[in-house]
């Protein structure tokens, strides 16, 4: 019995040591020799790579000896979800790329508004929250834009600055098809829903910048407003073949090889799209044309803020965290190379720019204004997910106004 | 005169001894019994009573990850039913779970009967069998996502003869087919292994009587074999239905819950809609839901197999 015990309580001890040492080896963060090491979310993208976040660190860790960067690479999932996860784990990063804060959360991020600098970068103001600014960018990025491929628009004879109107559009589109072209090249996961907003949001939020607004006080409906012209449209476009229904098996980058490589005519997509057109040699071959629009032309702008930061506010490394977004959205050259590697715009720099990326910028010049869905204007959670489901049920079969009549549903069922 | 008489004086000592010596081992015996369960009582408490209960309370609240949380009672339960994400992600989970369940315990036990004498070849085609399941479902996904797209290698093949695109993943009645396929694929091996070890536990004197006394081969396998390792059959079932019913990965990496919202199954919505829209509370309540439905299931499906059992035997 004796030895039984003493073996019972060997095996307990070594249990519970075992899992005392998981534990403490699964929380906290270690300070190595006086050196701080920031933790940061950042998204990953065809034009933001892991590569070049690697490389724009290395270039601050260079001029901050002691300060390490490390990426906390987002996977399947947003970056506002990754900081949901870290922050249930009690185990929040110190810097976060690509979240805007709401009014419910912004107590979790720093309160950045004492810092001077915050003042003079993109957008402040606009994504401030009761008048604090929580967030900071490199620059913007505008959103309603058409991008086509010049060679089949010279075969359809068309000219790009008559199309002003929805309904020049969709001639153009027949045209195109007739020339042996995809009209509109689209792809599967995010990009219907998206393409769709891009579409639709300049023309309605231009004829009325409050839609959003009214929609969350239930003035207005999808089932009963501009929304449901465009849906109409873009059914009638799939179903006259200028959207290819077999292009929702294709990945976002998929799709958009396909329209560098000339198979399709023309490409909804923001600004964003300029550096991937750059990388591909393509930008000569490529114009851009502003959101045609039943309304006033040239509609505004759909934007946003662009390479946007936070701090957030637990970080055990607050005022290193700020040291280093502080960096990120007014140093010069990080400020360019940022700019320069995902195709945004910012005033007082400028970056060498290939033609594509010069009339997009002469268009975001002659934009009217430039719409930003942040702040009361942010559509509720979950609402780019549901459109693009809808959206992608136009392809499938649904009508028009059975997609504007869910989304009514959805929204009406969201709490 | 009756004479008292006083009892005996009885050796008090000794019985008192061993009185506590017997206390003394129960008292030893249940502390080397505590010492025992304690670690995996502790680390379940851990791992598991503490986690359900905090998801439990989440649940009950509005949580949405960052601000403080509101207790809003059974209102999550309630958004359950009037979710349209989450009534049609039910319908796929169930088409994804039933059919799945099916054909996976269908095929591997059809695999298993054909494979389960042991030779070179045989244990080759186990092993290919088996193999899918070693690889993370995640990349299994963009793997035949790359196969069966629409610049996939098959219709890239097919497009040489002038032949379609086929929608395996954008027309929604064949993608829920191609993810079911996947799944069934993927999974099926796991099968093949639980019941090859099965099947060679089936005493060969058995078949031997079986077949004197007649029955044919499909006799002895429908009659014999199959009831023989019923509860490894009911076991796998029960794992593949719970399984199934959290299938996630390979509807984030095959389709992304489209076209259309056709495969998105009820943790795709769970993780993929309600917490990525920062709704952790509400997120909380459909994983609980998802839970619950679970264990119904699994004690269903093993008290049908205990009430067969009994039904046989009596």
């Amino acid at each position: 019995m004796g030895t039984l015990w003493r073996r019972a309580c060997t095996a307990a001890l070594a249990a519970t040591t075992l899992v005392a040492t998981a534990t403490a080896c699964g929380g906290g963060s270690e300070e190595s020799s006086g050196s701080t090491t920031l933790r940061m979310i950042v998204n990953i993208t065809p034009n933001l790579t892991e590569q070049y976040w690697k490389g724009l660190f290395a270039k601050y860790e260079q001029s901050h000896p002691g300060v390490k960067v490390n990426l906390e690479l987002t996977g399947t999932i947003s970056a506002t979800a990754k900081l949901t996860q870290d922050l249930a784990a009690g185990d929040p990063p110190d810097v976060a790329q690509q979240i805007t804060p709401t009014k419910d959360n912004a107590t979790l991020f720093a309160d950045l508004t004492g810092e001077a600098w915050t003042a003079e970068t993109p957008l402040a103001d606009q994504y401030a929250i009761d008048g604090k600014r929580y967030l900071v960018g490199v620059g913007s990025q505008i959103q309603s834009l058409v991008f086509y491929n010049k060679a089949a628009f010279a075969k359809a004879g068309l000219d790009a600055t008559g199309i002003k109107t929805l309904d020049q559009f969709q001639d153009a589109m027949a045209k195109l098809k007739a020339a042996g072209y995809t009209p509109l090249q689209t792809a599967g996961q995010w990009v219907p829903g998206a393409q769709f907003s891009l579409l639709a949001d300049s023309g309605v939020m231009t004829e009325d910048p409050d839609w959003i607004l009214k929609r969350k006080d239930n003035q207005v409906t999808f089932a009963g407003s501009g929304y449901v012209k465009y849906f109409e449209r873009y059914k009638g476009w799939i179903d006259q073949g200028y959207l290819d229904k077999s292009s929702l098996g294709v990945t976002y980058a998929d799709g958009q090889t396909a329209f560098l490589d000339g198979k399709s005519a023309m490409y909804i997509m923001g600004s964003f799209f300029v550096p991937a057109a750059d990388a591909a040699k393509k930008s000569d071959e490529i114009g851009v044309f502003t959101m045609p629009s039943d309304g006033a032309h040239p509609t505004g702008q759909v934007g946003n803020i662009a390479n946007s930061y936070v701090v957030v506010n637990q970080s055990k490394h607050k005022a290193a965290a700020i040291d280093l977004v502080k960096w990120l959205v007014t140093d010069p050259a990080a400020i360019e190379s940022q700019l320069a590697a995902d195709g945004n715009l910012r005033k007082g720099f400028t970056y060498k720019m290939s033609s594509l990326g010069t009339e997009v910028q002469k268009i975001l010049d002659a934009a009217p204004s430039l719409i930003v869905r942040s702040g009361p204007r942010q559509p509720i959670d979950g609402y780019s997910g549901e459109l693009n489901t809808q959206v992608q049920s136009l392809f499938t079969g649904a009508t028009a106004a059975k997609v504007a009549e869910s989304l009514d549903k959805w929204w009406n069922s969201q709490r | 005169m009756t004479q008292r008489t006083r009892p005996a004086p009885q050796p008090a000592g000794p019985r008192r001894g061993e009185a506590r010596a017997r206390r003394l081992a129960r008292y030893r015996e249940g502390a080397v019994t505590f010492a025992l369960v304690a670690p995996s009582v502790a680390l379940y408490t851990v791992m598991t009573v503490v986690p359900v209960g905090v998801a439990i309370y989440i649940s009950l609240t509005d949580w949405n990850g960052f601000s403080e949380a509101m207790f809003v009672g059974l209102d999550n339960y309630w958004h359950l039913f009037d979710d349209p994400n989450s009534t049609s992600a039910w319908y796929v989970t169930a088409i994804v779970a039933v059919t799945g369940t099916v054909l996976m315990i269908g095929g591997g036990l059809a695999y298993a009967l054909l494979l389960k004498e042991r030779s070179r070849t045989n244990s080759f085609f186990r092993t290919l069998a088996y193999y899918p399941h070693v690889i993370s479902a995640l990349i299994l996904g963009y793997l035949w996502a790359a196969i069966l797209g629409t610049n996939g290698a098959i219709n890239s093949t097919l497009k040489q003869f002038g032949i379609g695109p086929v929608g395996f993943l954008f027309e929604e009645n064949l993608a829920l087919i191609t993810l079911i396929g996947v799944i069934v694929w993927a999974g099926f091996g796991f099968n093949v292994v639980l019941f090859v070890a099965a099947l060679q536990t089936v005493p060969a004197e058995l078949l031997e009587a079986a077949a004197i006394d007649g029955a044919t081969k499909r006799q002895i396998n429908l009659r014999v074999v199959i009831p023989m390792i019923a509860p490894v059959v009911t076991v796998a079932t029960v794992l593949n239905l719970i399984g199934l019913i959290r299938t996630y990965d390979l509807v984030v990496s095959l389709t992304g819950g489209g076209p259309a919202g056709a495969t998105q199954t009820y943790s795709f919505v769970i993780l993929a809609r309600s917490f990525e829209g920062t709704k952790v509370g509400y997120a909380t309540a459909q994983a609980v839901f998802l839970m619950v439905v679970s264990a119904v299931l699994a004690l269903l499906v093993t008290a049908m197999r205990n009430r067969q059992d009994r039904a046989a035997t009596s």
